[in-house]
């Protein structure tokens, strides 16, 4: 195979691997505050990305809209921690998990209301141009892609070691009850981690939409597969979920290039699926830690 | 015996409920409104797949978001005998019914090592993989437009066909229902419910009392996959054409939402579910128009989201609770709560 088919699936599979990482970053932020799978983490992604474009089509500035489709997206996240989470907070797990799908199918429609059926559509940000190297094509929105996940990331990783609020989420995933005694308002975190975890999905969504646009639909199967990468890192830890994501974004470029096509997310997420079940705790945690 | 110590033994016996249902049934066709029996028709359906999934997570205590996958493999596998290898639509049912079975049996061995959420997680995840498969497998399955012609069921020609369907669907939801009232109260039943973490069992306590859980968890999961599978394959000889967007992951989550609306502590949960679905979706096709002239997909979604959202928060026992403490037509297995 030769080397710039190789870089350009490289390249595809690290656009693809920075959204799922960021979709499992977002989970990730919930689940291990809260124990909740949300399953509305697709939505905000779709939202971040459908608020950029209307914003922007009412004229507003690409920095303002960015700003404001993520305050709106996190407004979006604390309704549903408020209004619909947090009421039922001594419910079972399986009771959040159907909540936040119930949340996400009404998101959905009411994004067909507004928005239609048709797919939007961006301009890369600051109309970025491809660049074309070693005979493969680095398409312009990808600096922005790799460049803002990495933002997410490091930044994710310094508030959670260096700020108090960091370490106070971190307090509450892993000892809630000490947490508590400390004097940590688990539900104020709580709240806070679904706000961030909006956040985060809209950043993504805005940041992919040039290169994938995006529709009322894409929810759900983003977040599968955002899903299956967070699985397959090992939900417990920000790096595996990161790697995850990259992986499911590597295997699917690789798919699609080698294999005949159509058949591309079948390999990738049933490959994913196999290796998941062969190793249930990831691919990142160790045996001392579940 | 007085009149209403005798009416009191009857109110309490499943069997009432069938004959009640019986009736019902027989006499819907001879108002001869074809809209009518196509909406039951469907409701028939989605009783049949909701059921198997009412068995494996309001029994057995198992989230799977998976039982589109069923009901497509039943569909396609029923359809490609018939049209490719001109297998007598009868006989497909039974071996897409079967083969679909054998597939959730060794899919169960693999998902159920592991706990939880993620088996819900997984199940989704497969529900995706298989829509891509096919809508990918085109010579096979036709792809996104969809396989055609599949043959109808053989009917014997002195009955419209519609009607002989309804027949045939609500017959089997009779026969299922039967069956899974019985399951529910036989040892089998018994020991899903030692395993349902809803219910005060969870997988240690089936363990500690000698049960085989992964055999259980995976013989269930066959069960209501077989389920699932036959609707699909009636569904396809009905419909006579199939595309992939009808078994996508929003199909299993209608699924949940009618199982959770119904009621997940009894099997009758499913029809009275899938009934309240149907017709809510056919109020807000009639209604909505009225005020917006435009399709009604939206608000459907936002409909469906919020009762599930609403009958997990104030009913999460399901209608059929309040059914049973309206008319106490209940009988002892009905006055458990399950619920998430």
């Amino acid at each position: 195979m030769n080397p710039s088919a190789l870089l350009q699936f490289l390249i595809s599979g690290m656009n693809l691997g920075c959204i799922y990482a960021a979709i499992g970053l977002g989970l990730f932020v919930v689940y291990s505050v809260t124990r909740v799978l949300n399953l509305a983490q697709g939505e905000f992604v779709m939202l971040g990305g459908m608020l950029t474009v209307s914003l922007l089509r009412m004229g507003i500035p690409l920095l303002p809209t960015l700003l404001l489709a993520v305050v709106i997206t996190a407004f979006v996240g604390a309704f549903l921690y408020q209004v619909i989470i947090y009421p039922a907070r001594n419910s079972s797990g399986s009771t959040h998990v159907f909540l936040t799908a119930g949340f996400a199918f009404s998101l959905e429609g009411i994004a067909l209301l507004v928005w239609g059926w048709g797919d939007r559509g961006l301009p890369n940000f600051l109309n970025s141009p491809n660049i074309h190297l070693w005979g493969a094509t680095i398409f312009g929105q990808t600096p922005w892609i790799v460049v803002s996940t990495l933002i997410m990331v490091i930044g994710l990783f310094l508030f959670y070691s260096r700020t108090i609020q960091g370490k106070a989420l971190r307090a509450c995933a892993d000892q809630p009850l000490g947490a508590r005694i400390v004097g940590i308002s688990t539900e104020k975190m709580a709240l806070f981690s679904f706000m961030l975890a909006a956040a985060l999905g809209a950043i993504s969504g805005a940041v992919i939409t040039p290169l994938t646009m995006t529709s009322y639909g894409v929810g759900l199967p983003l977040t599968v597969k955002g899903m299956l990468a967070a699985f397959i890192g090992g939900l417990n830890k920000a790096e595996g979920v990161i790697v995850g994501g990259i992986v499911l974004g590597l295997a699917e470029a690789m798919s699609a290039g080698l294999m005949p096509s159509g058949y591309y997310e079948v390999i990738a997420l049933s490959a994913l699926i196999l290796v998941f079940l062969c190793r249930p705790r990831g691919l990142v945690t160790t045996q001392s830690e579940v | 015996m007085e009149i209403s110590k005798v009416v009191e033994i009857l109110k309490r016996q499943q069997s009432t409920k069938i004959l009640l249902l019986l009736c019902i049934l027989f006499f819907m066709p001879l108002l001869n409104n074809l809209y009518l029996n196509t909406i039951v028709i469907s409701i028939g359906f989605y009783s049949i797949v909701t059921m198997g999934f009412i068995l494996l997570m309001g029994f057995a205590g198992q989230i799977s978001l998976g039982q589109a996958i069923f009901f497509g493999l039943g569909a396609y596998i029923s359809g490609i005998l018939a049209v490719k290898y001109d297998i007598s639509p009868w006989l497909t049912l039974v071996l897409a019914t079967v083969t679909t079975g054998c597939i959730a049996m060794l899919l169960g061995r693999a998902i159920f090592r592991l706990r939880g959420l993620i088996v819900g997680g997984i199940t989704l995840a497969l529900n995706l993989v298989f829509f891509n498969l096919v809508q990918s497998m085109s010579g096979i399955t036709g792809g996104a437009t969809g396989m055609m012609n599949i043959p109808q069921l053989p009917s014997g020609g002195f009955m419209s066909y519609s009607l002989f369907i309804y027949y045939v669907v609500w017959l089997s939801v009779i026969l299922l229902l039967v069956f899974s009232l019985n399951l529910v109260n036989s040892r089998v039943g018994r020991a899903l419910k030692a395993m349902n973490l809803f219910s005060g069992g969870s997988d240690v306590t089936a363990q500690v009392m000698g049960i085989n859980i992964m055999k259980y968890k995976a013989g269930i999961f066959a069960v209501s996959a077989m389920f699932a599978s036959l609707a699909g394959s009636i569904y396809a000889h009905y419909i006579s054409c199939i595309e992939p967007a009808t078994f996508g992951v929003s199909y299993s989550v209608m699924i949940a939402i009618m199982a959770i609306l119904g009621g997940l502590s009894s099997p009758w949960g499913a029809l009275l579910g899938a009934a309240l679905i149907v017709g809510i979706t056919e109020l807000l096709r009639e209604i909505i128009p009225l005020f917006t002239g435009g399709t009604t997909g939206a608000y459907e979604l936002i409909a469906y989201g919020f009762i599930l959202m609403a009958t997990l928060r104030y009913l999460p026992s399901g209608m059929i609770s309040v059914f049973n403490r309206l008319t106490k037509l209940g009988d002892k297995s009905s006055t458990e709560v399950i619920s998430p």
